[in-house]
C-alpha cells in the first residue's frame, strides 16, 4: 500500500514534467489535455482519504507554482485599478474538492467498474475548469461567458477524458508490480467465478 | 469519519491556508524553486524538440532545396538593390525630420530571443523565450515584435537562460495608451475568456464623449513605468459609449497565435 501511494505520488509528479510538453490545440478552441489533473483524479480513486489530501496538496502546490503571475509593476498613479488576479493555493482546494468528488465513486471502482470513474473524470474537470473560471469572474467583478470559452472549457474536458484509461491501465500495472489490488472487490469475484 | 482521516483534512487545510497566506515575494521563491527544479527536464526536452526539427528538415527532398535555394538567390539579389535604395531614403528621411525638428525615433537597446513554448495553463497568456537573466533580463522589462508590443517579462528564471512574458491579451497586462490624432488616453488590457476567442483588447476610461472611431491605431502613451512611449497596440475596431466614460474594442497588431522572435526592451533612450 505504501509502496503505491509512493509511486501515486511520484507518477502526479512526472505528470508536471510531460505537461510542460503538451501543446494547446488551437483548431479545438485552444483546449488542452490537463495531464496533472487527470492523474490526480484517477489516482484520487484508487487511493484512501489520507493519500488523496496529500496528493490534492501535492498537485494544487505545484500547480500554482508554475501558472501564478507575478504583480504588475507599474506606477500606482497611473494603474489606479488594479486587476486582482487568483491567490496562490486556490488550487490546493480545487484538487481536494475534485479528489472528494471522485473518492465518492470508489466503491463502483472497487467492484471493477472503472468506466464510471473515467466518465467522472471528465465531469470532474469540466467541473474544476467551470469553477476556475467563475472565480476569475467573481475576482473581475463582471460576468462574462462566451460560446468560445463553453467549448474551449468543453473540449479540454472530453480530450482529457479520453486518456483517462491510460492512465488507468498504468495504475493498474503500477498496483500489480506493488502487489497491491486497487479493485479487491473484482478480484474476488473474478476468482469466484474461476 | 475515522479520526487518523479528520487529521488529514484538518492538516490539509491548514496547509491550504498557509498557502493562500504567503506574500508576493515567497510565491515567487517557490515558484523560482519549482522552475530550478523543471529546468533540466525543460531543457532536455528542448534540445530533443530541436534535433527532432532537424531531422525533418534533413530528410526534406534535396531537389526541393536546390530549387529553393535558386529561388532565394534571385530574391536576394532583389534584396539587395531594394535595400541600397532603402538606405537612400532613409538618408533622406532623416535629413527631413532634422529639417522639420521632428523629435528623434526612440531607439531601445533589446535583446533578441525565440518564443519557446506556451506555457501550459488555460487561462493564462504567457510564453517563455530562450532568454534569462544572462542577457541581462529581468523583470517588468516591455517585449516587442517587429510590429508592436507583445508583453511584459513576468518572471526570469534564476541563473538560467529562460524567461515567461506576459502577453499583452492576458487581463492582468495593463498598458497605459493613448489614441493617435486625439487627446483621448486610457487602460488597454486584455479579458480572459472573453471576445468568443479572437484576442482583443479593451480600452477603458476614455472620456464619455470620446471621439474615437473604427481604424484610429492606439499608442503606449510611456507613463506608468514599464512601457516606453510611442509604441503601436493595435487599431480600435469599436467603440461603446457609456454615461461615465467610453470604452473601445482594439484589435491588437502583433498576431499572438504565431510568435517566432521577440525583443526584449533592456534600456531606451526616451
Amino acid at each position: 500500500m505504501f509502496r503505491y501511494s509512493l509511486t501515486t505520488l511520484l507518477l502526479l509528479l512526472a505528470a508536471f514534467v510531460v505537461q510542460q510538453f503538451l501543446p494547446a490545440f488551437t483548431g479545438i478552441h485552444h483546449s488542452r489535455i490537463l495531464l496533472v489533473q487527470l492523474v490526480f483524479l484517477c489516482c484520487a480513486v484508487t487511493v484512501g482519504p489520507r493519500t488523496m489530501l496529500l496528493l490534492a496538496f501535492v498537485g494544487g502546490f505545484f500547480w500554482d507554482a508554475q501558472c501564478i503571475l507575478g504583480p504588475h509593476g507599474g506606477d500606482v498613479e497611473i494603474y489606479t485599478q488594479r486587476v486582482e488576479s487568483m491567490h496562490f493555493g486556490y488550487s490546493i482546494l480545487l484538487f481536494g474538492a475534485m479528489g472528494f468528488l471522485m473518492q465518492g465513486l470508489q466503491p463502483l471502482f472497487k467492484q471493477g467498474k472503472w468506466h464510471f470513474s473515467a466518465l467522472l473524470s471528465g465531469i470532474a474537470v469540466l467541473l474544476y475548469l467551470a469553477a476556475e473560471y467563475a472565480i476569475i469572474n467573481f475576482i473581475r467583478g463582471d460576468f462574462v461567458l462566451s460560446r468560445s470559452t463553453v467549448l474551449q472549457m468543453v473540449f479540454t474536458a472530453l480530450l482529457t477524458m479520453l486518456f483517462s484509461p491510460l492512465i488507468f491501465g498504468l495504475l493498474f500495472l503500477i498496483a500489480n508490480a506493488c502487489d497491491h489490488s486497487i479493485n479487491p472487490e473484482a478480484g474476488r469475484r473474478r476468482q469466484r467465478d474461476f | 469519519m475515522k479520526p487518523l482521516n479528520l487529521i488529514a483534512l484538518l492538516l490539509f487545510l491548514g496547509g491550504a491556508a498557509w498557502a493562500l497566506t504567503r506574500s508576493d515575494r515567497s510565491v515567487r521563491e517557490i515558484q523560482n524553486t519549482y522552475y530550478a527544479a523543471m529546468a533540466p527536464f525543460l531543457k532536455s526536452g528542448s534540445a530533443m524538440e530541436t534535433h527532432a526539427r532537424a531531422f525533418l528538415e534533413e530528410t526534406q527532398h534535396s531537389k526541393a532545396l536546390e530549387a529553393e535555394l535558386e529561388i532565394t538567390r534571385e530574391q536576394l539579389q532583389g534584396l539587395y538593390l531594394m535595400k541600397s535604395r532603402f538606405r537612400a531614403l532613409e538618408i533622406e528621411n532623416e535629413q527631413l525630420r532634422d529639417a522639420l525638428h521632428f523629435k528623434k525615433t526612440t531607439r531601445f537597446a533589446v535583446c533578441a530571443a525565440r518564443v519557446n513554448r506556451r506555457n501550459p495553463t488555460t487561462w493564462w497568456q504567457t510564453v517563455e523565450i530562450d532568454a534569462g537573466s544572462k542577457q541581462g533580463i529581468c523583470s517588468q522589462l516591455c517585449v516587442l515584435s517587429n510590429k508592436g508590443l507583445v508583453g511584459v517579462i513576468d518572471r526570469v528564471d534564476h541563473g538560467g537562460d529562460r524567461s515567461s512574458v506576459l502577453l499583452l491579451t492576458d487581463e492582468k497586462c495593463q498598458v497605459s495608451a493613448r489614441v493617435e490624432n486625439s487627446p483621448e488616453v486610457g487602460i488597454l488590457n486584455g479579458q480572459r475568456g472573453g471576445f468568443d476567442g479572437v484576442p482583443m483588447l479593451r480600452l477603458r476610461f476614455l472620456s464619455a464623449n470620446a471621439a474615437c472611431h473604427p481604424g484610429q491605431r492606439v499608442f503606449t502613451t510611456g507613463r506608468g513605468g514599464t512601457f516606453q512611449a510611442n509604441i503601436l497596440l493595435g487599431t480600435i475596431e469599436s467603440v461603446e459609449k457609456g454615461a461615465l466614460d467610453s470604452e473601445a474594442l482594439v484589435r491588437p497588431v502583433v498576431d499572438f497565435a504565431n510568435l517566432g522572435t521577440v525583443f526584449v526592451v533592456l534600456s531606451s533612450d526616451s
